[in-house]
């Protein structure tokens, strides 16, 4: 067991051992390119595993069988419409900003490489280690509200220009529950890394002790990445797709890349930051673990999304700013309370 | 005094006041009056004591040939009254006062009517087409309307930006 | 200095747009979210009915009414056959009254499934979407095996129905009838008692009893709206004084009761369906009726409720094979009058969620 765990970390020692000085530029230069290529590959498998999961739970909550035909169980039916996405023809309307009708897609897949590749995976398995994690990655996913709207105001359509209006609301306000959900588990940890958060739970998931913080930022999160009920961007009893109304082939497919991915992103920062990252009964390796974590958080996000209505815009408003935002904030309080009561406790007995 | 005859009785004294005649077609009675008294034939069906005529079914006209009939068709949710309205219109000069401000449901219904008969409803808040499109030539359920064949036809549908 | 201004959104919605429920369009004119105005704009869907029937035999007609409120097909038939009996007064076997009655209150569950569905959809309940459908498909059997449609089931006759069901619908429709109260608890529970969906329907486009009857409203939007008014009840027609069932009225003259009061539709009409099938005769379906069918000279109004509203036939008879005038009354497109009207101030959330509550078939408004 011990070995298959550490077999990603032998396998970098073997790559880097080809090189005369194993901590040469050459050889970081080296690992550092198969690590983006990882995450890539990372993003698109998850993509076409999510998208058939999707598409299969859907079919499970609704009572039918969803995919079928393709392969067993039809398992292919997503690299299918991913060929089929691949040969359709990329259509920019007459009326929009060309350069930023087409660079917007290329930003929303950019983020999730970007926030996966600060990701503890397992024991030393982040592709990068910032000392900064946390706030990295929340800097880097608040962009991708700048995407919704770049591609809701190049697109020169009214429906399009409302989701990517919707999405800034949105986004905007959802992340401040966000990111002060977050503020608890660093109060107690006493860093912003995130391969050193998960290092503090060795032996009890922050889950345990900021139970306010995780269901607020599971919320946030589901909002953060549009997902249903906070779907409202994207709504498309209402404004057709919303930003990605006038998308057509590989670019609409970038979006829906991005869109996976970024959700990948928020279950992975969830497991990392609540639920322990790849800790874990050593049953199974750390990342398989990991995985295993982002697996469930993920479906979690999917049963919500086919059981739920959406929600009323002004609703949505109301949620973040008049309960999610006041629980955040009280989750501070009640965390900074609960750290100097138990260094008292240690002064006491100590 | 059964409803029916309550009924019959105040259709005949509104008749008189609106020189309309009343008939009576498989148990409905019909008042037939000129089209320039129709709205105080309405407004006369709608107040009747007792048994107001006050909710408006349906609105459409018949084309007979020599003049239009604009048809009425009343009852109420407040009882079994059932009375047919018909206002007669000319056929040269198809005018006929709205019932709108009586009825506000009757907006669509008159619409429909100038876009099938064309006859006018003055006093209309937008009388408009609202099948066809405001550039179509004809009211096709007057009887003298001609349907060509599918080959004669060439519509072409104008597109109009911000309509 | 340049000054700011905000400027109203103009945002044409329709006829292509997922929630239009085919081919409905209007203009909405937007501040921010909130519907400023709003012009319907109908006729995408004029086939020109009334025309049509004008150069067509009274049987020949049938047909075209399953195209008005497709999603109750045999009602549609229906209220047309039996208008064309009264015009002839033709008595027609008492089987076939019931057999009618079975036929047109399934059709009522039917549509009304759907309206759940699509009311569901409207506000992104996909998951009860499904259900509706599901259980919806048990009925669209059901007239497969009647009529061998399953959609425009073009079953009924002038003089009767078109043949006996076969002897497997029996057992068929009483499974379904024995299922349905788990099925409407399901949908309670997807659905109706989902917390987002209240608060998404409860107290949003208000339409006051006043104003719905000077809109000329019917059918469950009327009785939404407080009003005890059924035709089944108030004319009835066919054999509908036969059976003991309640008319379900609600106060709330909200979306929320709007589209709970198809819910309680849906269970009365279970009743009906059951009385019909403890009572039904044996006999034949089909009144003898001429080949040629010729009505006398007259005219004839005749009404029945429609699960959408109240859908209306005026014949004026000249004695010929071709109706000289037929008016076709159908209650969408009415009620969709109070759309302009009651969605104003909403959010544009509320809006597609007003519009789904009239339940609009676009092949009865545009006819």
């Amino acid at each position: 067991m011990d070995a298959l765990n550490q077999l990603p970390l032998n396998i970098a020692a073997t790559i880097r051992s080809l090189f005369g000085d194993s901590h040469s530029i050459w050889a970081d230069l080296t690992m550092n390119v198969i690590n983006i290529i990882l995450v890539i590959v990372l993003i698109v498998l998850a993509a076409l595993i999510l998208i058939l999961l999707e598409r299969k739970i859907a079919g499970w909550t609704s009572q039918r069988p969803g995919p079928n035909r393709l392969g067993p169980h039809g398992w292919f039916q997503t690299i299918a419409d991913a060929l089929k996405l691949l040969g359709k023809e990329d259509v920019t309307p007459a009326g929009a900003d060309k350069f930023i009708f087409k660079i917007a897609p290329m930003i929303l897949f950019a983020l999730p490489m970007m926030t996966l590749a600060v990701i503890p995976y397992g024991k030393g398995m982040s592709p990068i280690d910032l000392d900064l994690g946390i706030v990295y990655f929340l800097a880097i996913s608040a962009v991708s509200t700048l995407s919704l709207l770049m591609a809701g105001w190049s697109s020169n359509n009214k429906y399009s220009m409302l989701g990517g209006m919707r999405a800034v609301a949105q986004m905007i306000s959802y992340e401040i529950p966000l990111i002060f959900s977050l503020l608890g588990v660093v109060m107690i940890t006493q860093t912003f890394s995130l391969s050193k958060i998960v290092e503090a739970q060795s032996t009890v998931p922050f889950v345990v002790l900021q139970p306010l913080a995780f269901v607020i930022y599971l919320i946030a999160g589901i909002a953060e990445v549009n997902r249903a009920p906070f779907d409202l961007v994207e709504a498309d009893q209402e404004v057709v797709a919303g930003p990605f109304t006038e998308y057509t082939g590989l670019r609409w497919g970038l979006f829906f890349l991005g869109e996976y991915g970024n959700m990948t992103a928020v279950a992975a920062l969830t497991t990392t930051v609540f639920l322990g990252g790849w800790q874990g009964p050593a049953i199974l390796p750390g990342y398989a673990w990991f995985f295993l974590k982002v697996g469930i958080i993920i479906f979690f996000q999917m049963w919500v999304r086919w059981t739920f209505p959406r929600i009323r815009i002004d609703h949505l408003m109301g949620l973040a700013w008049k309960v999610l935002l006041p629980l955040s904030i009280l989750n501070i309080l009640l965390t900074g309370l609960g750290i100097y009561i138990y260094d008292l406790v240690l002064r006491i007995g100590g | 005094m059964g409803n029916k005859e309550m009924l019959r009785k105040r259709v005949d004294e509104l008749a008189t006041k609106v020189n309309g005649e009343v008939e009576e077609s498989l148990g409905v009675l019909m008042l037939k009056v000129k089209g320039a008294y129709i709205i105080e034939t309405l407004n006369g069906a709608k107040n009747f004591p007792e048994m107001p005529c006050d909710f408006l079914h349906d609105l459409t006209a018949v084309d007979l040939g020599n003049h239009f009939e604009v048809v009425y068709q009343l009852s109420s949710l407040r009882g079994p009254q059932i009375l047919r309205v018909k206002g007669i219109v000319d056929r040269e000069n198809p005018v006929i006062d709205s019932v709108t401000r009586i009825w506000q449901g009757a907006n669509f219904l008159e619409r429909e009517a100038y876009d099938m008969f064309g006859i006018e409803f003055k006093g209309h808040p937008n009388l408009r087409r609202i099948y066809l499109w405001d550039e179509f030539e004809g009211y096709p359920l007057r009887k003298d309307y001609a349907t060509e064949s599918v080959e004669q036809r060439a519509v072409v549908m104008p597109l109009k930006v911000g309509d | 200095m340049a000054v700011e201004r905000t400027e109203e959104l103009t945002l044409n919605m329709g006829p292509q747009h997922p929630s239009m429920h085919g081919v409905f369009r209007m203009v909405v004119h937007f501040d921010g979210e909130i519907v400023t105005k709003i012009e319907p704009k109908v006729g995408y869907l004029h086939r020109g009915l009334e025309k049509l029937a004008e150069s067509r035999t009274y049987p020949q007609f049938i047909p075209y009414t399953d195209r008005l409120d497709y999603l109750a097909s045999p009602h549609n038939n229906l209220a047309y056959v039996q208008t064309v009996e009264k015009l002839m007064g033709l008595q027609i076997p008492e089987r076939a009254e019931y057999l009618r009655v079975i036929f047109a209150e399934l059709a009522r569950i039917a549509s009304h499934l759907v309206f759940i569905a699509s009311m569901a959809l409207d506000i992104a309940g996909w998951t009860a979407w499904a259900y509706c459908f599901r259980d919806r498909e048990r009925i669209l059997d059901m007239f497969e095996m009647t009529a061998g449609s399953r959609l425009t089931v073009n079953i009924m006759r002038i003089g009767g129905l078109s043949g006996e069901p076969p002897t497997e619908f029996w057992p068929a429709l009483k499974s379904f009838l024995d299922d349905l109260p788990e099925m409407l608890e399901e949908y309670f529970g997807i659905f109706y008692g989902n917390e987002i969906t209240q608060a998404r329907l409860k107290g949003i486009g208000i339409l006051s009893k006043e104003l719905a009857e000077n809109l000329s409203i019917t059918g469950p939007v009327l009785r939404a709206s407080g009003a005890n008014y059924d035709v089944r009840k108030a004319e009835p027609y066919g054999i509908y004084d036969r059976f003991d069932f309640n008319v379900p009225v609600r106060y709330g003259c909200d979306s929320y009761d709007r589209t709970l009061l198809r819910l309680d539709e849906i269970i009365e009409s279970a009743k009906i369906i059951r009385q019909a099938m403890r009572d039904i005769p044996e006999g034949s379906v089909m009144a003898k009726v001429s080949k040629i069918i010729k009505p006398p000279v007259g005219e004839v109004y005749h009404r029945v409720e429609n699960p959408k509203g109240e859908l209306g036939f005026y014949i004026v008879s000249d004695g010929s094979p071709k109706p000289a005038r037929l008016r076709i009354r159908s209650g969408t497109f009415i009620n969709i009058q109070m759309l302009p009207i009651v969605a104003l101030g909403w959010k544009m959330q509320d809006l597609i969620a007003i519009f789904a509550t009239l339940d609009a078939v676009l092949g009865e408004v545009d006819k």
